[in-house]
């Protein structure tokens, strides 16, 4: 086999991966360019597929509309908070089950993993009358409370894989040289799980950071308590005919999420890739 | 999402079992597992299956706005349910339910296992830039990826009229996608399937990875052609992680909602309504949410066809995992 | 007992997270006696200058409470203020569309305020507000403004298409006068596909209706031949401009699309021109005002006598200080300003005076005698919520065979109407 017609054989192939990246990233790429472009070249007749001259006015317009640094921080503020309290409780877990032997274990990964199944849409209406009936309506916690539990089995699941991989020996060596057993999780394990727990960090957080049916449905007279998706869904409203400043809008939502996706990326694959060469 | 951190390499050279714990019967410490998983275990009563109880509940009595305002609803037994089922409307969405998850779990799977099959094959440079742009178009939270997708297709401005009447197809001048069932039905899919299908070929690309190189060389050296090496090698191995992501897209889909409230509210006419979508707009514009739950309900009973599978290959995997 | 450690961290965080999330959550009550009335208006229902010089006016009169005024968007409401009169913190006065009242007044959600009615005048009331406001010979709602749809024109590009407005008096002449205006970059009339107020208008003009009732029960009734011809007539009307078939008149909002400066007509609310000159200044001087015109010179279209009330909810936290809330804004004095303001009609006949003068006004005041309700009963808000009559106007205008599509929504508006009961 010559080289040259190696070559040509690859191309099909080059040009599938082309076109697969192509149509994962246009929709991407056109949110941020049309946020880039000039209210006049958005209402065209002539798409352009690179601005021609870049403006900033419709991140201005999105920025300045109101409350949106303080729905931005509200969406943080309620996505950390569930993230950290489901990262937390999953640990511990995930450590019992991972790690310990005890009757009911795997009744508890049954649960699990119906919770993580569960269709959490649709008692929306009684976490309604629930969050009613113990005042916790219009108030963010509330909606930290249902995104741990929205994020918590899957956390668990995930967590307990991660540390499947980690071989108890080397806590047990640690163990024989005077560390308690946690102190050995915690000094031995913990580091080694750190990729694991990123990267699960990272599904909790799109996860939350996207919810919108509750926060749409529990967060009624205190509107400045709104998350982020609630806003951007009615930003027709908000925007009118400026789909130049939607755009920069939703460009500034899905921004945290890309980048720390990105950030992580290197951890799950890393945290993975560790997983897969100990199986 | 689990899958991709299940570990997907089947297991073949282990050995038979390894105990759950590594040190059996500490008598001290048996209450230290408990203690562990009592969080959980309370977040999950309180939070998730407590409010499926009072789901349930409401979806036996007569609970309207003015039940939800003042409380002391009456309980009718099964009335609610023999309401829905023998409602021809029921019967539509829910056709139309299975037929929205077929398409989409069939377009999901197709297109995410020929991606990781060509992914694989790429050289490293290539593989990244893959790699990058699935991860991209992953990371895209719903509601943005929706509000993108509805100007995309915007009828007067959306890039995709502008191109086929670019193109030469002149009928597609303003044309109103969004009017038109089939064509609503159409974009959701695609929208969905663009979403699901950086998971599945990130996971199923993983996988294929384990697979050792020496056993393809000696499948080739053996004369077998590409797709008999798919058929009775790559296939095999991959059919745990398969079907995973299968069961999960199967509920994902089922599930779907946010895309088509955002986009359609379940309009034009019935014509994307779906039953998570169905039971929101029985609650919430009809104001029946004894309806609404029992919608939900019948959901649940359906979906469960589908966990019977996922369990049971989660299990399995469970019992790899030890 | 290590594992405090752990346990330890975990209530900390949890404790921060939650802490940290609640700060930005009360807020209702302040100090010193003073009660802060939360206000729900709706999108464009006031002028943002008229919600400014009112809240410092009620301020100055009523230094013992604060205004909150939140505006809220039409798309959604129904829902919204379900939640809100469910909740136990409700908003303490809801603007609610003339028609949404009844539903929320039979769930028991509202508080009634028979025993108010002297107090605020009722027996001047318009009856097209006060009569959806009331469920069971209760007053629930309380009338706070009417409007119906005249026809918005810029008075430059009539002239420059030598159309006379005054002289288009029935639906032929207006049909030819925007054929007219069609032309170039202008846009004879922007009419968005699914205006139903506007289809209503022309239905009623031809004797339909969009549901009847029978023994008790409703059915809908766009596949009469009434119904039929009131929505050619639409598709007629239409086609004269570029109006998007897939929406309605708050996607995009039809107010910023005459500002661009390319529409001749639009049918809207007189206040719609006021949105208009808000957007463009350019406008101010060029807006004219003319009514439906009806289908013979003698009679104006009939309209939707459209319009909000106020409403109280049972569980709001200062019922008093709403009521002085309501009180003021449905006064005398800030009732004239509100008219004229924002083109409103006022919520009593006797203070129609007060408009007089307006043109937008008195061009509301010829259709009004024309004016026409949606059915009244709690049925008709679930109609409203899903609407199935948007979706047959698009599916008309869009090339769908017209007798099929109206008897599927007839029969859509059957089964939401009759859901409830």
């Amino acid at each position: 086999m010559t080289l040259p017609s190696r070559r040509v054989r690859r191309i099909p192939l080059n040009a599938a991966a082309v076109v697969t990246v192509v149509v994962c990233l246009f929709p991407v790429y056109w949110m941020v360019s049309t946020a880039f472009k000039p209210s006049r070249d958005i209402q065209s007749a002539e798409p352009r597929l690179v601005p021609y001259t870049w403006t900033l006015d419709h991140f201005r317009r999105a920025v300045q509309a109101d409350g949106f640094e303080l729905f931005w921080r509200n969406s943080i503020l309620v996505t950390l908070g569930a993230v950290l309290l489901s990262l937390v409780v999953a640990l511990g877990a995930s450590f019992a089950v991972a790690r310990l032997r005890w009757r009911g274990r795997r009744q508890f990964m049954l649960l699990v993993f119906v919770a993580q199944m569960a269709p959490w849409e649709s008692p929306i209406i009684p976490v309604y009358i629930i969050s009613r009936d113990t005042d916790m309506l219009d108030r963010l916690p509330t909606l930290t409370l249902v995104y741990f539990m929205i994020t918590l089995p899957f956390t668990i699941v995930v967590l307990r894989g991660f540390l499947a991989t980690i071989p108890p020996e080397l806590e047990e060596a640690a163990q024989v040289d005077g560390c308690t057993r946690t102190g050995a999780f915690v000094k031995v394990a913990l580091p080694l799980l750190a990729p694991g727990l990123m990267a699960t960090s990272l599904f909790g957080f799109i996860t939350a950071w996207n919810e919108f049916a509750y926060a749409n449905f529990l967060i009624i007279k205190q509107q400045d308590n709104r998350t982020l998706p609630v806003w951007l869904s009615s930003f027709q409203n908000t925007f009118g005919t400026d789909w130049g400043a939607t755009m920069a809008a939703s460009t500034l939502f899905a921004l945290p999420a890309l980048v720390i996706f990105l950030l992580l990326q290197r951890h799950v694959t890393s945290g993975f890739a560790a997983g897969a060469v100990k199986g | 999402m689990p899958a991709v951190r299940e570990r997907p390499a089947p297991r073949v050279h282990r050995p038979p079992t390894t105990p759950p714990g590594r040190r059996p019967g500490r008598s001290p410490h048996d209450l230290w597992p408990y203690a562990l998983i009592a969080p959980a275990i309370g977040g999950m009563l309180y939070l998730l299956v407590y409010p499926l109880v009072r789901a349930v509940v409401i979806s036996l009595q007569d609970f309207r706005l003015r039940q939800l305002i003042s409380g002391d609803a009456e309980f009718v037994g099964l009335r609610n349910y023999r309401t829905l089922l023998s409602d021809p409307r029921f019967w539509e969405v829910t056709g139309r339910t299975f037929v929205f998850m077929a398409v989409n779990v069939v377009l999901i799977m197709v297109v995410s296992t020929l991606v990781a099959l060509m992914t694989e094959r790429l050289r490293r440079v290539g593989r990244t830039v893959v790699l990058c742009a699935l991860v991209l178009a992953w990371a895209m939270p719903v509601v943005a990826a929706t509000t993108v997708f509805q100007w995309l297709f915007h009828s007067e401005f959306g890039i995709v009229n502008q191109s086929l009447t670019a193109l030469g197809f002149g009928s597609f001048d303003r044309y109103p996608w969004f009017a038109n069932g089939t064509a609503s039905f159409t974009i959701l899919v695609l929208l969905i399937v663009w979403q699901s299908v950086p998971f599945a070929a990130v996971t199923l690309y993983s996988a294929l990875t384990t697979v050792p190189a020496e056993l393809y060389e000696s499948a080739r050296l053996d004369g077998a052609s590409a797709s008999r090496i798919f058929r009775s090698l790559t296939f095999p191995m991959l059919r745990p992680i398969f079907m995973l992501v299968l069961s999960l897209e199967v509920i994902w889909t089922f599930k779907a909602f946010v895309q088509i409230w955002v986009m359609t509210r379940g309009g034009p006419g019935d014509a994307t309504t779906i039953l998570p979508v169905y039971a929101v707009q029985t609650a919430l514009s009809s104001q029946r949410y004894d309806l609404g739950s029992a919608a939900s309900m019948i959901t649940v009973v359906l979906m469960s066809g589908v966990l019977v599978l996922y369990f049971r290959q989660m299990f399995r995997q469970e019992d790899d995992l030890r | 007992m290590k594992y405090r450690l752990l346990a330890g961290v975990s209530a900390l965080v949890t404790a921060a997270a939650l802490s940290a999330c609640s700060s930005g959550g009360d807020g209702g009550d302040g100090a010193g006696g003073v009660t802060t009335v939360d206000v729900w208006l709706m999108r464009d229902s006031v002028s943002a200058a008229f919600q400014k010089e009112f809240t410092e006016g009620f301020e100055a009169a009523h230094p013992d409470i604060d205004v909150r005024i939140q505006i809220q968007e039409w798309d959604g409401i129904g829902q919204k203020i379900t939640a809100a009169l469910a909740s136990n913190d409700a908003p303490d006065v809801i603007e609610a569309g003339n028609t949404q009242v009844a539903q929320f007044a039979e769930s028991g959600g509202l508080l009634d305020l028979s025993d108010r009615k002297d107090e605020l005048n009722g027996d001047d009331w318009l009856k097209g507000l006060a009569e959806p406001g009331s469920y069971e010979g209760k007053q629930y709602g309380i009338p706070y403004y009417a409007a119906n749809r005249v026809v918005v024109y810029r008075k430059d590009l009539f002239a420059k298409a030598g159309v006379d407005a005054a002289a288009i008096t029935t639906r032929e002449q207006w049909i030819d006068a925007t054929t007219k205006l069609n032309k170039g970059g202008t846009q004879g009339i922007y009419l968005p596909g699914q205006l139903w107020y506007a289809l209503g208008g022309f239905i009623w003009d031809e004797g339909g209706d969009f549901a009847t009732e029978s023994g008790g029960r409703w059915e809908g009734a766009l596949d009469t031949p009434e119904a039929l011809r009131g929505m050619a007539f639409y598709a007629r009307l239409q086609a004269l401009g570029k109006g998007p078939k897939d929406s309605d008149e708050d996607d995009p909002p039809q107010a910023e699309v005459m500002a661009q400066g390319q529409v001749a007509q639009v049918i809207s609310t007189p206040g719609g021109a006021n949105v208009v000159v808000e957007n463009n200044p350019q406008l101010e001087g060029k807006l004219g005002f003319f009514p439906i015109p009806g289908k013979t010179a003698g009679t104006p279209g009939a309209v939707f006598t459209g319009g909000s009330d106020l409403v109280v909810p049972a569980a709001a936290g200062h019922p008093d200080a709403a009521v002085t809330f309501i009180k003021e804004l449905t006064g005398d004095a800030w009732q004239k300003k509100l008219a004229v303001a924002m083109s409103y009609v006022p919520n009593r006949t006797t203070l129609a005076s007060a408009v007089a003068d307006d043109p937008g006004a008195s061009a509301m005041a010829v259709g009004a005698a024309n004016g026409h309700a949606t059915p009244n009963t709690p049925g008709w808000a679930a109609v409203e919520a899903e609407n199935p009559v948007k979706d047959y106007m698009t599916a008309v205008l869009t090339g769908g065979d017209a007798a099929e599509e109206a008897a599927k929504a007839s029969a859509d508006i059957t089964r939401a109407m009759n859901a409830g009961s």
